[in-house]
């Protein structure tokens, strides 16, 4: 090799170096306001840990809420139930719901496992510490935060966003519907999934 | 006791229920069937005054339930926020709609399961000093959703 030629290589590496330190130093910001990404998470079952990679090959539907909420909480769970139930057996045993609870105080293990099965028998539901919940809600780009209720025998509420999260059979989050979807809809988008 | 269970068999074969003059009339009343643990639930319905004054719900008492409250849930930026609210007002010759997502009666403590198709009772204290007591179902939340009769002006 001629030194004018190891010369040549050298600026080329060098070139393709600055642009790769260039691009790494560009790219979190770029993909900053993707704070919606989902991604993997471990959380505690009455069944055990619990993850997401657990499903991979399978669709999955995300909820998040609390059981001592009255309204919207079970409305999209039962929305999830009635889209599990019309989906053809051979599909259904390719979706996974998962209900994760942000109030893991007052929702014992076995209390979710229960409160999950009355939607849907297959329907897993999940919590954590306060930790491992606020890096999950973080990624999902969830929100809740808990709410002191001063003369109500609740004592306190949970605020809490409403979606229905859809993640595809490869684990990634790939959209979100609300708590006023049809099951119907919600169905579609579960096939949607599937046939990805 | 024979006599309200005479009533609550009574309120049910109508769909409003008027008892003691009151100008409230009460449709499509239900309370949301909950798995066995769950320790509270919700009831929903449509309170219409036939009078020429607003009149509030001021209090309620479930039978099954240790405290029973009037609360909203409010969405704001896509956060549902319940909080506990005094009353409810029903307009003049208007009504309030109680319904999920919204306004609703909150029954904390059950000392039962609500099983779907089961009678439970509710006692409904208004501002004019008039009490309501109905029979309503237990629903589950897709059906409670989708009441039959459910007709639109
Ligand atoms: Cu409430």
């Amino acid at each position: 090799m001629t030194p004018i030629r190891i010369l040549l290589i050298t600026c080329i590496l060098a070139l393709v170096a600055t642009l790769v330190f260039i691009r790494q130093q560009t790219e979190p910001n770029s993909s900053a306001p993707l704070s919606t990404q989902g991604g993997d998470f471990t959380l505690n079952s009455a069944e055990g840990p619990v993850s997401l990679r657990d499903f991979r090959g399978q669709a999955v539907v995300l909820y998040i809420g609390y059981t001592y909420c009255p309204d919207v909480c079970p409305l999209s769970l039962a929305i999830l139930g009635q889209a599990l139930k019309q989906l053809p057996e051979e599909d259904a045993a390719r979706v996974q719901g998962l209900f994760i609870s942000v109030d893991p105080e007052r929702d014992s293990l076995e209390h979710l496992r229960d409160y999950a099965r009355f939607f849907h028998p297959s329907l897993i539901g999940l919590t954590a510490d306060k930790a491992t919940l606020d890096q999950v809600v973080q990624q999902y780009g969830a929100f809740y935060r808990r709410v002191e209720m001063r003369d109500s025998a609740m004592e306190y509420a949970v605020d809490h966003s409403s979606r229905l999260y859809l993640i595809n059979p490869k684990g990634e989050l790939v959209g979100s519907l609300s708590h006023s979807s049809s099951p119907d809809l919600l169905l579609r988008r579960i096939q949607e999934l599937l046939n990805d | 006791m024979r006599f309200s269970r005479m009533l609550a068999g009574l309120s049910l074969l109508a769909s409003s229920t008027l008892l003691a003059q009151s100008p409230i009339e009460i449709e499509e009343a239900y309370v949301r069937a909950v798995p066995p643990t769950q320790a509270n639930t919700a009831a929903f319905m449509r309170l219409i005054n036939t009078s020429d004054q607003d009149i509030s719900l001021v209090a309620a008492q479930a039978e099954v339930s240790a405290v029973t409250e009037l609360h909203t849930h409010l969405e704001v930026e896509g956060v549902m926020q319940m909080r506990q609210i005094d009353q409810i007002i029903i307009p003049a010759q208007g009504q309030a709609e109680l319904r999920p997502g919204g306004l609703h009666v909150m029954l904390i403590g059950l000392n039962k399961a609500l099983t779907e198709g089961e009678m439970t009772s509710l006692q409904l204290r208004f501002s004019d000093d008039s009490n309501i007591e109905i029979a309503l179902p237990v629903k589950s939340v897709m059906s409670g959703m989708m009441p039959h009769g459910h007709h639109k002006h």
